[in-house]
């Protein structure tokens, strides 16, 4: 069996970004669910957070191919 | 040990499913423009055509079966797709929007379909062509709409932003609308119905293996299949997500396009 | 979440991947002409910085 090392190492830093998008999205959804007129304060806080944690993901996806 | 030994030794044989199961031979002699992907998109537009003109044929105002599903697929790609993202001047997008999906669909399904069970787009090709259409598509229309100058610079230079940091921004906008949107658009599409083929793969012909092995194996192997079946729904619904997110997303690059300021 | 918002993530993954990949492939390309290592991952950071402003610009403000 052959194969590069960086994408078990990468299969495994998505983990933490994928918990976080869920957790992201799961609080702003329950959020705009209870009291749909804070939509338009939530969404910005929500797409930043998402933001940054899709950084994390992708930067260990570029890292896998680059190192 | 003994036993890992014999596990070991029963994965000898084992040949796991890889790349090479996705390159097929052709179906007529050497001819290599009749390969089951090639002949599963004809047989789609086939299946496409058929079903909607009897849908359509003996249209009434109290529909048949047949009529009522075209018309939920028709009404949905065009209300809830097409309408409520593009905007007042959705009618002229329709049929491609709507030729997209039946189409994106129909060969996603074709994956799971007991004997065809080849989903054609898990090869890259027929996502970028498609993908080369959107693009084309959008881009027209937002240069016919704006005039290519405005248009160009309503993508590179967004307001309300100092000078110096366009230096930043205005590649990453560039990049973004001419490369990297109908890339994910077309990977995302091709990326999802590979690795969903190769999971099915993986359960089935693991489980094919498992049965021939010795006697604690074959106890497993039920297992693998209640798996793979169970796996094979999941990927109805992947299938059916990703026809409508590649139609939703160019829905909403069209929208974008069209849109004075984005 | 609607069909908007879902348009919206996928744009701001769009963003955050080129912005990686372009500045990411400049320090790439400085390292490579230049014979240095530092290069790239200050542009993978330039980059990633970059399109978190742009989302901000575009999401963030009201």
């Amino acid at each position: 069996m052959t194969g590069t090392l960086n994408l078990v190492g990468y299969g495994l830093s998505a983990i933490g970004p994928a918990i976080a998008t869920g957790m992201i999205f799961a609080a702003y959804i329950s959020g705009v669910a209870r009291q749909p007129e804070a939509r338009s304060v939530l969404q910005p806080i929500a797409f930043l957070g998402f933001a940054l944690a899709e950084a994390l993901a992708l930067f260990g996806l570029v890292l896998a191919f680059v190192l | 040990m003994r036993s890992l030994h014999l596990l070991k030794m029963e994965g000898e044989g084992f040949v796991p499913p890889s790349t090479n199961d996705f390159n097929l031979p052709p179906v007529f002699g050497d001819n290599p423009y009749t390969t089951k992907p090639i002949l599963l998109v004809f047989l789609s537009v086939i299946v496409i055509s058929i079903f909607f003109i009897m849908a359509s044929r003996k249209a009434a105002v109290v529909p048949s079966k047949l009529q009522f599903a075209g018309e939920t697929i028709y009404s949905f790609v065009r209300n809830d797709v097409a309408r409520d993202n593009i905007g007042h001047e959705f009618m002229r997008f329709v049929p491609y929007l709507f030729t997209l999906f039946t189409f994106i669909l129909t060969n996603n399904i074709f994956g799971i379909v007991p004997l065809l069970q080849f989903p054609a787009m898990s090869h890259v090709s027929f996502p970028y062509v498609l993908a080369i259409f959107t693009f084309v598509v959008f881009h027209y229309v937002g240069i016919r709409k704006q005039g290519i100058g405005k248009y160009l610079k309503d993508i590179m230079f967004m307001p309300g932003v100092p000078k110096a940091a366009y230096i930043l921004l205005t590649p990453l906008e560039l990049a973004t609308f001419f490369i990297v949107r109908p890339l994910t658009l077309s990977l995302r599409l091709f990326a999802n119905m590979f690795a969903g083929h190769l999971l099915l793969l993986v359960f089935i012909l693991g489980g094919d293996h498992l049965l021939q092995g010795v006697i604690g194996l074959k106890l497993i192997s039920p297992f693998a299949f209640a798996f793979g079946i169970g796996l094979t729904f999941f990927e109805f619904m992947v299938q059916v997500l990703q026809a409508y997110i590649f139609t939703l997303l160019t829905a909403l690059y069209i929208a974008g396009a069209l849109a004075d300021e984005h | 979440m609607g069909v908007k918002d879902e348009g919206a993530a996928w744009s701001i993954f769009g963003y955050l991947l080129s912005g990686l990949i372009f500045w990411g492939g400049v320090g790439w390309a400085l390292d490579q002409w230049l014979g240095t290592k530092y290069f790239l991952l200050g542009g993978l950071i330039l980059g990633a910085g970059a399109a978190i402003y742009l989302v901000w610009l575009r999401f963030g403000r009201e």
